[in-house]
């Protein structure tokens, strides 16, 4: 008898759900305001594009205190090309950490020294900013 | 308070002996190391003006240091690094304890 019970309890205590019909939007977001449309949000946009990489990389690069801005291009080789010694290849990469508010394992960090490299590493780092 | 010479003054760390010290010539790799833990620690203050100050110190300390060719004169250096890193690391924690509330007008970025 119980068991009988329970479920007609139920049906009394329980509230119906009732479903809005899909085919008809609510008025009132219809047509939708624009305050719902976030024109200026770059929420979606989280991925850098490869030419923004390459452009703040070379940035990085050519303010380095001991670089000649004129000598740097994407395929530059920091120590071959631009001079630098293995301290200033430590010290630019912890700029570039910095720029896009990476930190790079010292084991990465240690091939990274060449502009190609770097670009390389940053594409392909899911938390780059 | 500490004072901006803390890196030298404020904390004599027990160095290794010289003799010890002799017997451990660290790897080219080892000092790069050191060179970045030094560089990252340095990053973590809170303060612009320590934080600035331990950056370059480094860079220069690591630049004086580069020509040295004496093994016993290499390995004290390297020692001397390593105990200022330890220095450098508990200070960090000791700056974030009194972290000033307001950015350094050097660290906002002009619009």
């Amino acid at each position: 008898m119980a068991a009988a019970l329970r479920p007609a309890i139920l049906r009394h205590i329980r509230i119906p759900v009732q479903t809005l019909g899909r085919s008809r939007p609510l008025p009132c977001l219809h047509p939708l305001p624009t305050s719902m449309i976030r024109s200026m949000s770059s929420h979606g946009d989280d991925h850098l594009t490869r030419e923004e990489i390459v452009e703040r990389v070379l940035d990085v690069v050519k303010s380095f205190p001991k670089v000649d801005p004129s000598k740097v291009n994407p395929d530059v080789h920091f120590q071959k090309d631009l001079g630098l010694d293995s301290l200033d290849n430590v010290e630019l990469v912890m700029a570039l950490e910095e720029e896009f508010k990476l930190e790079i394992p010292d084991k990465e960090a240690d091939k990274i020294d060449s502009c190609s490299l770097a670009i390389e590493y940053i594409s392909n780092h899911p938390m780059a900013v | 308070m500490v004072t901006r010479g803390f890196l030298e003054s404020s904390e004599r760390s027990l160095s290794l002996s010289p003799m010890a010290s002799a017997a451990l010539v660290p790897s080219r790799a080892e000092v790069l190391s050191l060179f970045r833990s030094l560089l990252r620690t340095a990053g973590k203050f809170s303060d612009y003006n320590v934080r600035e100050y331990a950056k370059r110190r480094t860079i220069d300390g690591f630049r004086e240091s580069q020509t040295l060719s004496e093994p016993f004169s290499i390995s004290s250096a390297f020692a001397d690094g390593m105990n200022q890193l330890e220095v450098a690391n508990r200070q960090a924690v000791a700056y974030s304890l009194y972290a000033p509330k307001v950015k350094n007008m050097m660290e906002i970025r002009s619009g």
